[in-house]
């Protein structure tokens, strides 16, 4: 029977040789899987902004369009930003910000974007989340994200703020996903958070 | 089954590479063991990413490529490793193919990547490719091992294309996202790109294997 040293040197051998294989690939795919993030990261903001984008646009297109219609502006501390369909001097159409908090298993990413008074959403992406896939995972779909719509962020009493979940019927209340609460009150919580520290510096 | 076996080997031997075993281990990874519709093996992941063709195939496709690899080295390394720590050995083998082909995913294929979700990773623990490292390749020199990994593979893959094949056309009357039936006479039938939809059509599949394949040869008392 072969000794313990052997049983160690062996274990200690593989594992090496897999971290080097796996390195290795990490590193070289790296530059294009970043490029993928940012395309995705920009297409997310086009979509949450309702700027028409055409079908199949390949992902170096998207962050030129994203360059070309949609502008950075700080607002105090938050970066808000500004999609002008008639050029950066026009009246703007809506003013997106971004969120970030943590979800049931891992960070939650995305934009919201409200109309330029800061009343209602006008659309909502996620472009990083690992929820459980078909109950909080359902949160980027298109009848989840839909529901936002012209949602207004602040409740009868004038405090900013939305509601995900059940209720009383209200301007500011969404339906929430059954099966997937915790990842409901994780999102109501950035929400909430990103809708207060924008209304604050306006 | 003695003659059957030899046959096999007339066919392959002059290929030389399989130790004689190569065509009985395709068709028996293939088809007579086949590790879905026979053994009902690793179907968590062949009913969450069956809805549609075109996921079904590539999950196919790194199911055969991790098997094929992990069982090549699992089978190269197999008197080096220690009995003892040989399973967690075969776990890190076939981990490290399963994130290769994942990164490889999220580089090149990013919209696949994000639709087969965390299912690729969970390759890992799908029992298909475990079952065959411990069972076929830690006995088997590599190259019928190979054979193995790529025949278990096909197992899998083409079970995996067959349900994926008729979800997407009953659930959506489109196959590869075309639509192939029309939306004047056929509704889409949505229950089939549901979790249900997708224990029907297994369970069907498995039972029209089980059918082709015949009743288990009785053994002699």
């Amino acid at each position: 029977m072969k000794g313990s040293a052997y049983t160690l040197i062996y274990a200690a051998a593989l594992g090496t040789v897999c971290a080097l294989v796996l390195t290795f690939a990490a590193s070289f795919t790296a530059p294009y899987q970043q490029a993928n993030r940012e395309a995705e990261e920009a297409k997310n903001i086009l979509v949450a902004l309702n700027v028409p984008i055409p079908e199949k646009t390949p992902a170096k297109e998207l962050l030129i369009l994203r360059d070309e219609k949609v502008q950075e502006i700080k607002r105090g501390e938050v970066t808000t930003y500004v999609y002008s369909p008639g050029g950066a001097n026009a009246k703007p159409e809506a003013v997106a910000i971004r969120f970030a908090g943590r979800g049931l298993w891992a960070p939650i990413k995305g934009y919201l974007a409200m109309d330029p008074g800061l009343t209602k959403i006008r659309g909502i992406t996620f472009y990083e989340q690992e929820e459980t896939p078909g109950l909080g995972g359902e949160i980027v779909k298109d009848w989840f994200r839909q529901t936002f719509i012209d949602l207004a962020i602040r409740g009868a009493d004038g405090k900013p703020g939305i509601i995900i979940g059940t209720g009383e019927d209200a301007p500011n209340r969404v339906d929430g996903i059954s099966g997937a609460t915790m990842t409901c009150n994780k999102v109501q919580q950035m929400l909430n958070e990103a809708i207060k520290s924008i209304v604050k510096e306006k | 089954m003695a003659e059957n076996k030899q046959s096999a080997c007339v066919t392959c031997q002059p290929a030389g590479l399989c130790g004689g075993k190569g065509l009985l281990t395709l068709k028996d990874g293939a088809w007579r063991n086949n590790p879905l519709a026979i053994q009902v093996l690793g179907i968590c992941s062949a009913l969450a990413v069956t809805s549609r063709l075109e996921n079904s195939l590539v999950m196919g496709a790194a199911l055969i490529f991790v098997c094929v690899g992990s069982n090549l080295i699992v089978s190269l390394l197999r008197k080096r490793t220690p009995h003892r720590i040989r399973m967690i050995a075969e776990v890190a083998i076939i981990a490290t193919f399963v994130i290769f082909f994942d990164q490889f995913l999220k580089a090149f294929y990013w919209d696949m990547s994000k639709q087969l979700g965390p299912y690729v990773g969970l390759i890992i623990t799908n029992c298909i490719v475990m079952g065959r490292a411990e069972a076929f390749a830690l006995q088997n020199p590599p190259i019928v091992s190979m054979v193995d990994g790529l025949a278990n593979g096909i197992g899998y893959a083409v079970v995996l294309a067959i349900i994926g094949f008729f979800r997407e056309l009953l659930g959506t009357g489109e196959i590869f996202g075309h639509q192939v039936l029309s939306s004047q006479w056929y509704t889409p039938n949505q229950l089939m790109i549901l979790a249900p939809g997708a224990f029907f059509a297994l369970g069907i599949v498995i039972g029209i294997f089980n059918a082709l394949k015949g009743p288990e040869p009785q053994e002699k008392k």
